[in-house]
This record gives structure tokens, C-alpha cells and sequence, in this order.
């Protein structure tokens, strides 16, 4: 009411006498919402102003309807609501009535009005209104008998056209039930309240009509219904207001069981009587779905539909094991195999017979037709006709694939068939299907492939203009018999199904299927003719998934990438960024991490620059002889468009190193100084991070041997002590003295001579190194960056730090060196890179020049193990997660090396064995500058010190912590779960992290938190729930980064 | 006061013979219905001919309410069937009147209103 006083025009009329009389009132034109309950004092004192007020209100019923809504008793205010309010009054608490003032005139004059839509009020007036009358009277007013003769006459007047009509007003259908109305239902605190009772499953309803039975007999019960849900297996709702009346009134019923009876909260109590009728819809020639037995799931054709029991034949592809049933037949053992299905196959009677099956021939009284019949299975053109329950079928949402269909398709049938049960299936279509000027075609009855357009659409009906010239004008077709209809050369879009969205051009029509030739894709789909409508729209379909668009490079979940080549409704396929064959993954979209939006540029084999929109040639691999422009780089990958590809959207992958550049020279590639000096700035500090990642996924190390690295590229490893792994010569160690290609000479401690093993077949981590031991001991110790402790390299290291590298790049890069590098001095990885890589970088800008005397300088001969291994051991140590962010974010050009400290550990874990030089020889492929980030969480597995694995050793396991992890990926560990037995080393594939449950304490191997610790507080599918000690963040992280920590 | 109403018949199994009045939703068997009719749509008079029990009752239905105390019952408020004889009814029947008995219910002044389609 007061909100209707506040919208009212008159309202300045009002306010006067408002404000004199109560300066509360303000609050209740704010609020409404509370006002509910009579005031029981002051409505009384206010009498007068309401009644005035009264003749303000013309809203009444609506205000009647928003009263029932509110349930909270508000005592104050209640009142004001005058005449209206009085009904609910009377309805709810007669005992309120005797407060209200409002003359009984008034009441009866607008019950009479409103009450026709009300009649629930209606029916009880009658009884109601003599009472509150007198309580009314008594206090408010001197009794008027004449008015109360009156009122007695209305009253009997009332009751009389109540019994007259007394059927009309019998059913709260009488009145439209419109949203709002049901929302006046809505249950209330005063309302009694659902109480959800345990049963026997399956006795559901008989327990409910049990109640009923027994509230007949006994009608002292306080209880008010009791609900049986088909849904609800194993309860039942019982209405009462007390949990003690759900108790007495269910004592003694067997089939109940008391020990637990729930309250249902207030808001999903019409949850609970919320059923969607479903309307089951089954006719001949439908499309169904078995929900049960063998069958369930298999498409099936309504035949015949007996309503009154509730039964359909349906034509299946019965799915029968011949040589089973003959067994049985023949009285032998049949082994029974559980869960096997037999495959979907057309019966072949003949073969039934020759495996002595008795085959009958048998008329079907009912249809007159033949079939045959197997043990009391019918069967008919190789079809099963089987009776089933119409509840066990579903009818709803049936869409069979084209495959199914096809397979339905008896062989031999003639498209007739077809047609008529493709029609079913536009039995469900939505409204609107057909809209004036589709083409369509009849597809049923005496006009039976008549073309015409449509003219006018009504319910069910459909007027069409034929084509044909001597029929009338139009024509009234029933919707179901007609089918939109296209020709070859049309296009078309795509507006419902699988593709929902595509356009294209019709190429051919095969009934009811349309082949459609994508605009996007350039592959032919097939759709039903229903699905699309005529239109001259170039859509590629629907373009864009979430913040996705078609063609973007995006990260995927488990690390991989890929490239959006086609978006469906709920998903895209992505062509994956594996250049070995083209994989084609359907994402979904929550399964993509990011998009890559990073422009880079790589080499080709030739060491030529290739950057995106670069037109290449890819010279090697499967897709050797294409050519396009480079579309998107990443991680040493090229994504090319060639528009004469046909699959995958045009798109190919392939490795940078396959490819040419076009136009490009052939000849600078060796001489990487120039080379480099070209597109150093842009490429070269990123190199370092980036190599442990290419290795990671698998590129083949020898792509890049010697031979891009120059002369150079030798010096990494030639020198080093390396193991070989493979061959003839396994396990033997020795120094490399020259790289050749893809092999190496070393000279082998043991036998004094020089042998020639494939790259691949060494490693170099060789753990005699004094470096190797040093460094460690540094990165798990001390954190800070002194470098004298870390031998041999880091002299060199330092003075070109302090002198050259750090004037200038304070400028360029300080803040994210500050914040996240430095601390841990992980400053090799950057040494290296411009050691290997980058002379000319540095060399081309100029503040460096003063300062950078060095890149040859330092040249330190031992560059791999020389960093390797510290960043590792450093890192995790650290425990530092900003590492990372702090790289990605960082806008400075130099940060791309930074991260070198952190994908190190993913690096030496990958690397494995087989890829020694590749470290070292990284800045030479200089791929891609990927954010720190993603390398970070890259491959696993991740081992990294502290946490505890377990060790396969011929064939038996060991618990054992990670010591520290080697720089090809192998770890130290310290067997037994307390670090007690002896260290060994360990490959990487000997061993795994072991899974962290609830409550571990744990270590993150990677992501952006990487070597920070933390508590495992929860499982959720693959995700854990981790408390970071550091930050006491809690995070939600993939359980395969995550690694139990041995207990220190 | 209506609490002294006769209680409809209570069904008596709960097979697949169970069948609901389209109009009203009193479920009971399909002998029930055909022997004393629906107490609520006696206009019906399903019990004089069989045929129309067929024709208003369906057997499928969803859910089975047990209508003790119609009038103070807040669930048979909600389902808008507070208004009939105490027993068992059914949350929500699919299927329409056939248009003879909606014809009925006209004649009788007796609103139906069809199940709405979703």
C-alpha cells in the first residue's frame, strides 16, 4: 500500500496528513516488504486517517496479492493497508480482525468485486465474515443493526450465488493461472512445512496412499498430505507442521522408516512439487531411444502404439548372438559371459538356420504381416519387432546421428522409407520452423514432392505457393508433411544441430540430407535439409568460443597448443601444435588455458628469420612442398596457412627447422654471427629459456646439431665429460672431442681411443664434475647470490655483471631482475645467452658496447653443466612464486632470458638423457620467446629436491628423497622415505613423484608457484587444494604438479 | 468445514492399472474409475460408461500427492487442487481433455485448464 501511495500522483496530497499523524511512516513507504501483520495498538488510533486513505487506494487486489507474498510479521504497520488487508486478515487470523475499523461495507463491496478471482476467499466469506463483523463492532464501532442486516443480506446473497455456481467456484482452475498468481502461493512460515520421510524403495506410493488410508481412519492426524515423487526413489514428503504429527501419523506403517525425518527448507518446497509434465508423444514412425536391457541407447522405430496398455512395438537392429542362442537352443552349457553385448546385426534368418535354429513363420494377427519368429523374438527384414513398456523408451530429444540412420536404412529398402521416418524426426521442431518465401517440398501424402514457397505460416499449418501452374494459389499443408527443400548452388546457413551456425553452399541434396560445402572449413557437411535455411551470409559459422576465435593459437590444458580450426557450439577442434602428423583435438573450452598472442620469429633451417606472415616452404617432413604464410610461431613450431591444404582449415604444423623461408638465403645460415646480429635483439635472450622447453617436447636435439650452432656451438660440449647411454659403448665415459652433425667423438677414459655415438646416445651430465657438486651445494644452501662459491664459471660471470651487464640493463629490465631474479642470482642462464647467442644483440646496442667487452670474453668451456644445474637447485630453494609473474609481466625486452633460473628444473628433467648438447647449444635455435610461465608448468615430471619419489630398481620400489636434480634430468636421491639409506642417481624414468594425499605437505613442481611448499588440504578430481606456506594462499592446482615432501 | 468432505476412493494397487483424471487429477484404478466414476468430475460419469474412462484418465502421470487435510494443505494449494475431495492425486498429468469432455466441462461451467506444454 505505501508503495502505491509513493507512485500515486496524488501522493502530495497525502503527505500532510502523513506526516501529522505518524513519523514513522516514512518508513513503511520504504519498506513494504515487512509489513504484513495487524497492529494491533496503533491501526486502531489510526482508524480514521485509514479509512480516508482507503478511498486513495484503487489498487486493492493488487495489494492483496503482494500481501500474501510478504511473510514477515511486521506489528507496526499493518494496518494501513486498510480494507484490502482486512480480507487476508479474516483469511489467515480472524483474531486480527477486531482491530480493523474497516466498515464491513467496505469489505463485502470489494470482496465482491475481487473475490470473483479469488474464489478461495470466496467460499470462506461466508463462514468468516458474521463473526469478525461483530468483533468489529463491538470495538470500532456502535453496532448498527441496519447496517448489519445489510451485511447479513449480502452475505446470504453471497452464499446463494455460491451455491448456484458452487461447481464454477468448486476449482481453482477457475481462473487462468497465471505466473503471478501461482507466485501468491508461494509457502509461507505459517504454511505447515514438507518433512521428508524414509521408505521402502519402490513402495513410494503405496506408503503415500497407506497415509491417506490412514488419515480416513483416523482423522485426528495432523498431517496434510504426503507427496510420492517418481523420481525420488527411497522417500516420501509428508505435509505437517510438526515433525511429531509426520512421527505419529507414520508409526505402525511398515514400509516406513522413521529414524530420520528432514525439515524441507522453506525455498525448495516448490521444488519438491515442481514436475514438469512431460508430454509423451509416441506415434508410428517415431524415433525412440531403448532405456533399458541390451539395447539401451540403441535408436529404435516406433511400429505400433497400444495406448490403452501402455505398450509400442518398436523395430530394432537386434543385437543377437546366433551361435548363443543356438547353444541354448540345443539344450548345451552356455557360458555366460557378463557384459557382453553382441553387436548391433541385421538378422540373417538363413544363417539361423543353418546353425539349427527353428525359425517360424508366423502372421501377426494385429498387422497382418509375416515375420518370422526365433524363440518368440519377431523378426522381420532382419529387424527385431520387440513390445515394449512406453516407459521404457524414450521419446524425448531423439536425435539419430546420420550413422544410425544409415544403419537403419535396410539394405535394399528404397528411399521411401526414409523419407517417411525422416519426417518423424521434424515432428518435434520447434515453432517458427518455416518462414514465409523457404522453399519447401511435400514429402507426404497425394502432393507428395509438390515444390512450392511458403506463403503464410499458422499453427500446425502451412499455406505454400506451389510451383506448378495449374494448382490454386496456395495450398494448406500440414507442417509435418512438409520439408524445406534446396537445390545444389544454394547457399544455405546452417540454424540448428551439430553445426548450428555454418553457412555454405549446397553440393548436393540427397533426400532430405544436404551436403554442404563450409565456407569456413571447405569441408563438405551433411546436414538435414531441416536444419538450414537459404541465405546469402558468409559466416565461417560461429567464430568465436568464449574470448576464442577461429584461427587463434591457443594453450590447452595439458600443455599442449594448438590452432582453432573449427568452433562448434560447445567446443572447437584445434589443430595441435604436433608437427609430426596433424592431430586434431576437440577442446572444450574450458579445457583452453590462454591464448598465445606472442609475435615472434624463429629460424629456419637455413637460419634464415621466419616471422609470422612469412611466406615458407617446408622442405622436410610429411607436409614437405607446402607452402604459406606463417601464421603463428611458438615453441619452435610454425602454424602455416596454405590454402590449397584442405584439411584443418588450410592450417599445417611445422617444425621451424623444416622449413624455408621463401626468398630467403641459404647461405648466412653458418656464419651465425651475422645471422644473429639480425634478429638478435628480438630473439636472442629468450633463446636460453626456451631450449630446455624444445627439448621437453620431444624435438629432436640433432636438428640443431653442430651444425646451426657454427663453431661455437661445438665448444659447449666438446671438453665435457659425457656417459654415453646407448650402443656399444653404453655406459662408458669419456670426453668430447669433436661434434660432428648428430654424432660425437669421445675419447673414452676406460680404453684410451676415440669413438664415434650419435648424440642422441650421450649424456653429459656427468656427476663427476667439480662444478656440478659446487653449484649444488650453493643452490641448496646459500640463497644468496655469491657467486665465488660457485667455481669456476662465475668469476667470469661476475666482473661482466657488474661491469657490462648491469648499467645498462638496469635501465631495460631492473625492475623484474630486481624483484625476482637477482636474489637468487640466477644470473648464468643470461650469461650464457649472450655468450651464445646473443654477441651480437649486445653488440647492436650501443650504451651496451662500453660495458660489454665480454660475450667472447666469457666464453666459459663448460657452459652446460656451468648453469644447468645451479638455477635448479636454486630455484626450488628459493621457493619464490613471483619468479615467474614477475618475467611475464615485465615489459622489458630482456626479460624473456630472466626466466632462465626457472624452467630449468622442467628442462632438466626433460631433457633426458638423450639430449645433451641441447642446452648448451640453444641460443643457436633461438626460437620463440614464450612466457616464462608457460615453460614453467611444461612437461613433467618435474622432480625437484625434497620431495619424495619412488624408485623402480629391478623391478622392486624404493621410497626416496630427491637430493637434487642433475642437470639431464636425473636426480640424486637418498633412498628410504626418511632419507636414511644410501644417495643414488637416478633417471628420471626409473622413478616418480610420489602423490601427495590429503594433508601432505607438499612441493609445487610447477606453474607459476613452482618449488614453493605447501599443504595439501583437499582432493578434488585432478585438482588439489593447496595451502601455500609462503602466502598461506589457497590454491586450486593440478595434482600431477604437485609432489609429496619428505618429512625433514 | 469442508474437512467433513467424503475422501475420494483410495487406490487400492499401484500397478500400471493406476490411471489420473485428466481434469482434476484424482488417481485411483482403472476399475475404480470405472465403477464409481471420479468424485470430483462426476459430469463425467465415467462410471456409466467405460470408454470415458479411457477418455479421461491417463496413465501417465508424475508423482502421487495423498490429500489429507485439503483445505489447510499447502501443497495442494500450490497444486491448485485444495478445492477437491480429500485423496490421492497426481503432481502433473501431461495430456489435454479430448475436446468432447473440455465441452463438458463448458456446459457444466467448470474451467479446465490444460496442462501446460513446456
Amino acid at each position: 500500500m505505501p508503495r502505491h501511495r509513493d507512485e500515486d500522483e496524488d501522493e502530495d496530497d497525502m503527505e500532510p496528513e502523513e506526516d501529522e499523524y505518524d513519523p514513522d511512516q516514512g518508513l513503511i513507504d520504504e519498506d513494504e516488504e515487512e509489513e504484513e501483520e495487524e497492529p494491533r495498538g496503533k491501526g486502531r488510533e489510526r482508524s480514521s486517517q485509514k479509512r480516508r486513505r482507503s478511498s486513495y487506494i484503487d489498487d486493492v487486489a493488487e495489494e492483496d496479492d503482494e500481501e500474501e507474498e510478504d511473510d514477515d510479521d511486521d506489528e507496526e504497520y499493518g494496518a494501513y493497508t486498510g480494507g484490502s488487508r482486512s480480507k487476508k486478515q479474516k483469511r489467515k487470523k480472524p483474531s486480527g480482525a477486531q482491530f480493523l475499523d474497516i466498515e464491513a461495507e467496505v469489505d463485502s463491496d470489494e470482496e465482491e468485486e475481487e473475490d470473483e478471482g479469488d474464489d478461495d476467499f470466496f467460499v470462506e466469506t461466508g463462514a468468516d465474515i458474521p463473526e469478525e463483523g461483530d468483533g468489529r463492532r463491538i470495538h470500532h464501532r456502535p453496532p448498527s443493526i441496519m447496517e448489519d442486516q445489510e451485511q447479513e443480506d449480502v452475505e446470504d446473497l453471497e452464499r446463494r450465488i455460491q451455491e448456484r455456481y458452487a461447481r464454477q467456484h468448486h476449482t481453482e482452475y477457475a481462473e487462468e493461472t497465471t505466473d503471478v498468481d501461482q507466485q501468491a502461493l508461494l509457502p509461507s512460515v505459517l504454511d505447515p512445512k514438507l518433512w521428508m520421510v524414509k521408505c521402502a524403495i519402490g513402495k513410494e506410493r503405496e506408503v503415500a496412499a497407506c497415509l491417506m488410508q490412514k488419515y480416513i481412519d483416523k482423522p485426528e492426524l495432523n498431517i496434510r498430505s504426503a507427496i510420492a515423487l517418481d523420481h525420488l526413489k527411497n522417500f516420501i514428503y509428508v505435509e505437517a507442521e510438526k515433525e511429531a504429527h509426520v512421527r505419529e501419523a507414520c508409526k505402525g506403517l511398515r514400509n516406513i522408516f522413521l529414524q530420520k525425518v528432514g525439515l524441507v527448507p522453506i525455498r525448495e518446497m516448490t521444488d519438491v512439487l515442481a514436475v514438469e509434465s512431460k508430454a509423451i508423444e509416441i506415434s508410428r514412425d517415431t524415433w525412440v531411444r531403448m532405456k533399458i536391457g541390451i539395447y539401451k541407447g540403441d535408436l529404435a522405430k516406433v511400429v505400433d502404439v497400444d495406448n490403452v496398455r501402455q505398450r509400442v512395438t518398436v523395430k530394432l537392429i537386434p543385437r543377437i548372438d546366433l551361435q548363443a542362442l543356438a547353444n541354448k537352443l540345443e539344450g548345451r552349457e552356455v557360458v555366460k559371459k557378463k557384459a557382453f553385448v553382441p553387436p548391433p546385426r541385421f538378422m540373417n534368418i538363413d544363417e539361423a538356420r543353418e546353425l539349427h535354429i527353428r525359425v517360424e513363420r508366423k502372421r501377426d494377427q494385429m498387422t497382418g504381416d509375416y515375420f518370422e519368429t526365433i524363440e518368440k523374438m519377431m523378426f522381420k527384414d532382419g529387424f527385431l519387432y520387440k513390445v515394449v513398456s512406453m516407459k521404457s523408451i524414450s521419446t524425448q530429444n531423439i536425435h539419430p546421428t546420420f550413422d544410425e540412420l544409415e544403419k537403419f536404412r535396410k539394405p535394399g529398402e528404397n528411399g521411401e522409407g526414409d523419407v517417411a521416418s525422416l519426417s518423424t524426426l521434424f515432428s518435434n521442431r520447434k515453432k517458427g520452423h518455416f518462414v514465409k518465401g523457404d522453399a519447401v517440398i511435400i514429402i507426404k501424402g497425394d502432393l507428395k514432392n509438390l515444390k512450392g514457397r511458403v506463403e503464410k505460416v499458422e499453427e500446425g499449418t502451412v499455406h505454400i505457393r506451389p510451383d506448378m501452374k495449374d494448382l490454386p494459389k496456395t495450398l494448406a499443408v500440414n507442417e509435418k508433411e512438409l520439408c524445406k527443400y534446396f537445390e545444389p548452388g544454394n547457399h544455405v546457413k546452417v540454424v540448428s544441430g551439430t553445426q548450428e551456425g555454418a553457412t555454405g553452399m549446397v553440393v548436393k541434396v540427397d533426400n532430405h540430407v544436404l551436403i554442404i560445402l563450409s565456407d569456413t572449413t571447405k569441408e563438405h557437411l551433411r546436414v538435414f535439409a531441416d536444419d538450414v535455411v537459404e541465405s546469402s551470409e558468409v559466416t565461417s559459422g560461429i567464430t568465436k568460443i568464449g574470448e576464442y576465435e577461429l584461427h587463434d593459437l591457443v594453450l590447452l590444458d595439458n600443455n599442449s597448443f594448438g590452432v582453432i580450426i573449427r568452433v562448434e557450439t560447445e567446443a572447437c577442434q584445434v589443430l595441435k601444435g604436433v608437427p609430426e602428423r596433424p592431430e586434431v583435438a576437440l577442446v572444450k573450452l574450458r579445457e583452453i588455458k590462454c591464448k598465445i598472442d606472442k609475435k615472434l620469429s624463429v629460424q629456419d633451417c637455413y637460419k634464415n628469420t621466419i616471422s609470422v606472415k612469412d611466406v615458407v616452404r617446408v622442405i622436410d617432413g610429411p607436409s614437405k612442398g607446402k607452402q604459406g604464410p606463417v601464421e603463428h610461431i611458438y615453441r619452435g613450431v610454425l602454424f602455416i596457412y596454405d590454402r590449397h591444404h584442405i584439411e584443418h582449415a588450410g592450417f599445417i604444423c611445422v617444425k621451424s627447422l623444416s622449413c624455408r623461408v621463401v626468398g630467403g638465403s641459404r647461405a648466412n645460415g653458418d656464419r651465425n654471427g651475422d645471422t644473429y646480429s639480425r634478429f638478435d635483439q628480438l630473439r636472442a635472450p629468450p633463446a636460453i629459456p626456451q631450449s630446455p622447453r624444445r627439448f621437453a617436447r620431444g624435438g629432436p636435439p640433432n636438428n640443431f646439431g653442430g651444425r646451426n650452432r657454427g663453431g661455437r656451438g661445438h665448444d659447449g660440449l666438446v671438453g665435457t665429460t659425457v656417459k654415453v647411454r646407448q650402443g656399444d659403448y653404453k655406459g662408458y665415459r669419456g670426453r668430447v672431442v669433436e661434434v660432428k652433425g648428430t654424432s660425437v667423438r669421445v675419447e673414452l677414459e676406460s680404453q684410451m681411443k676415440v669413438v664415434t655415438v650419435d648424440r642422441n646416445c650421450i649424456s653429459d651430465n656427468v656427476a663427476i664434475t667439480t662444478p656440478y657438486r659446487d653449484t649444488s651445494s650453493y643452490g641448496m644452501g646459500s640463497q644468496t647470490p655469491i657467486h665465488p662459491s660457485r667455481t669456476p664459471l662465475h668469476p667470469y660471470m661476475t666482473p661482466m655483471r657488474d661491469a657490462g651487464a648491469t648499467p645498462i640493463h638496469d635501465g631495460m629490465r631492473t625492475p623484474m631482475r630486481d624483484r625476482a631474479w637477482n636474489p637468487y642470482a640466477p644470473m648464468s642462464p643470461a650469461r650464457d645467452s649472450w655468450e651464445e647467442g646473443n654477441p651480437g644483440s649486445w653488440g647492436s646496442s650501443p650504451q651496451y658496447q662500453p660495458g660489454s667487452p665480454p660475450s667472447r670474453t666469457y666464453e666459459a668451456p663448460t657452459p652446460g653443466s656451468g648453469w644447468a644445474n645451479t638455477p635448479g637447485g636454486n630455484y626450488s630453494e628459493a621457493g619464490t612464486p613471483r619468479d615467474s609473474t614477475g618475467y611475464a609481466n615485465a615489459p622489458s625486452p630482456y626479460l624473456p632470458s630472466t626466466p632462465g633460473g626457472q624452467p630449468m628444473t622442467p628442462n632438466s628433467a626433460s631433457y633426458l638423457p638423450g639430449t645433451p648438447g641441447g642446452q648448451p647449444m640453444t641460443p643457436g635455435t633461438g626460437l620463440d620467446m614464450m612466457s616464462p610461465v608457460i615453460g614453467g608448468d611444461n612437461e613433467g615430471p618435474w622432480f625437484m629436491p625434497d620431495i619424495l619419489v619412488n624408485v623402480r630398481n629391478s623391478g622392486e620400489e624404493t621410497t626416496g628423497v630427491v637430493r637434487e636434480v642433475l642437470l639431464n634430468g636425473s636426480c640424486r636421491v637418498a633412498l628410504g622415505s626418511g632419507a636414511s639409506g644410501e644417495t643414488v642417481t637416478v633417471l628420471p624414468n626409473e622413478m616418480e613423484v610420489v602423490e601427495p594425499r590429503k594433508n601432505d605437505k607438499i612441493k609445487i613442481m610447477g606453474g607459476s608457484l613452482r618449488g614453493a611448499t605447501g599443504k595439501l588440504i583437499g582432493v578434488d578430481g585432478t585438482d588439489g587444494i593447496v595451502k601455500v606456506d609462503d602466502t598461506l594462499d589457497v590454491k586450486i592446482l593440478d595434482l600431477a604438479i604437485l609432489s609429496k615432501l619428505a618429512q625433514s | 468445514m469442508r474437512n467433513a468432505a467424503q475422501p475420494a476412493q483410495i487406490p487400492t494397487s499401484f500397478g500400471n492399472e493406476l490411471r489420473a483424471c485428466l481434469r482434476c487429477r484424482l488417481v485411483k484404478t482403472y476399475d475404480q474409475f470405472r465403477e464409481n466414476g471420479c468424485e470430483n468430475c462426476p459430469f463425467f460419469k465415467m462410471e456409466e460408461d467405460s470408454d470415458l474412462v479411457n477418455e479421461g484418465t491417463t496413465p501417465n502421470f508424475n508423482g502421487i500427492i495423498s490429500v489429507m487435510d485439503s483445505d489447510r494443505s499447502w501443497a495442494a494449494k500450490w497444486l491448485r487442487i485444495s478445492r477437491f475431495v480429500p485423496g490421492c492425486y497426481t503432481l502433473a498429468v501431461s495430456e489435454a481433455l479430448s475436446e468432447d469432455l473440455q465441452n463438458i466441462c463448458e456446459d457444466e461451467r467448470v474451467q479446465y485448464v490444460p496442462p501446460k506444454r513446456v
